[in-house]
């Protein structure tokens, strides 16, 4: 009998007590208001007028109508495929690098970690005076050389590379941290035989630490896709910042997904309706990126 | 010169490089907010001028203190409140069995795929009905289930807490409760602190959700008073930048001290995760 109900106070009592708060909290502060938009997302609504109920037709405008959200869609997937594959592999072949180092490991591990922790109203702010046209940094570095000053921020062309660069600058470092707790808990006895067995650096770094790494690597790709779907602070900042604030940037091409969302909800002409659908395509575009990567996750834990 | 000696300065040459590169804006942010806004382009703004005194006095003149002081009320509500949950989950999916476990560790992994910034139609309407939509919790509710965290914490226990401990507590007869504090808590200390410093950033860093909320000058963060400041008759640079300078310190202080463990935390989570 005592058995029992001790079983009973640790199978159900005690996980319940630790459990709850976050089921709750999540609950209430993610779950519901993603249910809420869902709702929201069949309504015609400016945010205070009446609601009215148009069943699927947001849904159908978004798929059939809005160049705009393919658009917005090409341009984050543009950004994101060309920034943080960069950004994954400068911070791997970073802390592969810093952690060979004897001297000044911790002064550079922190000197890189900076820009991820600086506020992101900065980062778009001092983008905007490095890339500005006629008296940027860096324009007035290439005139300096001799070169044609190049707008930066002006033209279609160059904007989104401007974003990756931003995303490059800012990421890289958080993924070196990652790294170098990961290399950190890769046994030196590995590299210790391997040197003994006459292999050299570039090969060790292939053979072993590579291989070895792969669960840092599958959980830092899938955040950050995750982390790129939702691109919205780095483009926002970057073109709000300047007296003509424009929604996307030159010709809308640095308009992401995201930012095209919240412009809908929030901006001058707010269609709560439209966005609540919008931000619901998005999220089945997260969780079908993350079902598939959470799949390529496990299967290569069995491997 | 030896091949080993030549490699050794080209990786000497590469990591200043990269550092420098790194450092370069950070620098920026500095030293241009010691210049008057005017004047930061006559110059060669990498070379400091002597403005900065008069920027802080702009800044302290409009309402930076007040929004200083809720932005770290908010990161130190969130943060406390946020790790604790993610502590709790943590323990509590390492050390019972109970029926529902393995559905509980998917939900978890779900919820960190779930991103916040999508429900925040739903959930500004949600906090106007409760009519908290003009205060600062909405902004700390956000960080309360940190779906990121609570994965991290069930790895991080698994490895940290030896639970031969946890049951000879039991033994003795202390309460779940005791065992959490006095036991738990001080096993994972590395892990609790990294993510502490992680979920501080994020808060404090917070662009999206201050700039849907906030609507009225007292409930001002340090990044929308930043932008405010550019919207009055003309854009004062060279104060947002004192401000955004003033903003960076605590976050600088705490990275420089926390660097050593915030690695080791992470450390020991890479190894599972």
């Amino acid at each position: 009998m005592k058995t029992k109900s001790k079983n009973i106070k640790y199978t159900v009592f005690w996980p319940t007590v630790f459990l709850a708060p976050f089921c709750i909290f999540f609950f209430l502060f993610n779950f519901f208001p993603i249910l809420y938009s869902f709702y929201m997302s069949f309504l015609d609504w400016n945010g205070y007028s009446t609601k009215t109920f148009i069943g699927l037709d947001n849904y159908v405008s978004i798929f059939t109508k809005d160049t705009v959200f393919w658009k917005s869609m090409w341009n984050t997937v543009r950004i994101g495929i060309v920034g943080f594959p960069i950004s994954i592999i400068l911070g791997l072949l970073l802390a592969n690098l810093l952690s060979n180092l004897k001297k000044f490991r911790n002064t550079l591990q922190t000197v890189n970690f900076l820009p991820y922790i600086t506020t992101p109203v900065a980062i778009g702010m001092i983008f905007t005076f490095i890339f500005e046209q006629h008296v940027g940094i860096l324009n007035r570095l290439i005139e300096a050389c001799g070169g044609k000053a190049i707008n930066f921020l002006g033209s279609a062309k160059y904007a989104p590379f401007a974003i990756a660069f931003m995303i490059i600058w800012k990421c890289t470092g958080y993924y070196m941290a990652m790294y170098l707790a990961g290399i950190t808990s890769i046994s030196e006895d590995i590299y210790e035989a391997a040197r003994i067995d006459g292999a050299n650096g570039v090969q060790m770094f292939f053979q072993i630490t590579v291989p070895l790494l792969r669960s840092v690597t599958s959980f830092v790709v899938i955040t950050s896709a995750i982390y790129a779907l939702q691109l919205f602070d780095e483009p926002n900042l970057l073109f709000t910042n300047q007296s003509s604030s424009t929604v996307g940037g030159p010709s809308q091409s640095c308009l992401t997904m995201v930012w095209n969302f919240y412009n809908q909800a929030f901006g001058g002409n707010p269609r709560m309706g439209y966005a609540s659908a919008l931000s619901c395509v998005l999220f089945l575009i997260i969780v079908v990126v993350s079902l598939v990567g959470l799949k390529l996750m496990n299967r290569k834990e069995e491997d | 010169m030896s091949i080993k000696n030549i490699k050794k300065a080209v990786l000497a040459v590469i990591l200043a490089v990269i550092s420098f590169v790194s450092l370069i804006p950070f620098w920026l942010m500095f030293s241009m907010s010691t210049y008057k806004s005017e004047m930061i382009f006559q110059n060669n703004p990498l070379i400091p001028s002597n403005f900065f005194s008069e920027n802080l006095k702009t800044i302290f003149a409009s309402n930076f203190v007040q929004s200083y002081g809720n932005s770290l009320l908010v990161s130190l509500v969130s943060t406390v409140v946020g790790v604790l949950v993610c502590a709790m989950v943590g323990y509590g999916m390492n050390a019972y069995n109970f029926r529902l476990k393995k559905a509980l560790g998917n939900f978890v992994i779900m919820t960190m795929m779930v991103p916040s910034q999508i429900g925040i139609i739903g959930y500004m309407i949600e906090m106007r009905v409760v009519n908290l939509n003009n205060t600062l919790w909405p902004m700390m509710f956000t960080w309360f289930a940190s779906g990121f965290g609570a994965y991290w914490m069930i790895s991080f226990v698994k490895g940290a807490l030896p639970m031969e401990l946890v049951e000879s507590a039991r033994i003795d007869g202390a309460n779940e409760i005791q065992i959490f504090g006095k036991i738990v808590i001080p096993c994972i200390r590395p892990g609790l602190l990294t993510l502490c410093l992680l979920i501080f950033l994020w808060a404090w860093n917070n662009y999206m959700i201050p700039l849907v909320f906030i609507n009225k000058q007292d409930n001002y963060t340090i990044p929308i008073f930043v932008k405010s400041l550019a919207s009055a008759y003309r854009t004062d640079y060279g104060a947002q930048l004192a401000g955004l300078f003033l903003a960076t310190i605590p976050l600088l202080i705490l990275f420089i001290c926390g660097s050593k463990s915030f690695i080791k935390g992470l450390t020991a989570g890479a190894v599972k995760g």
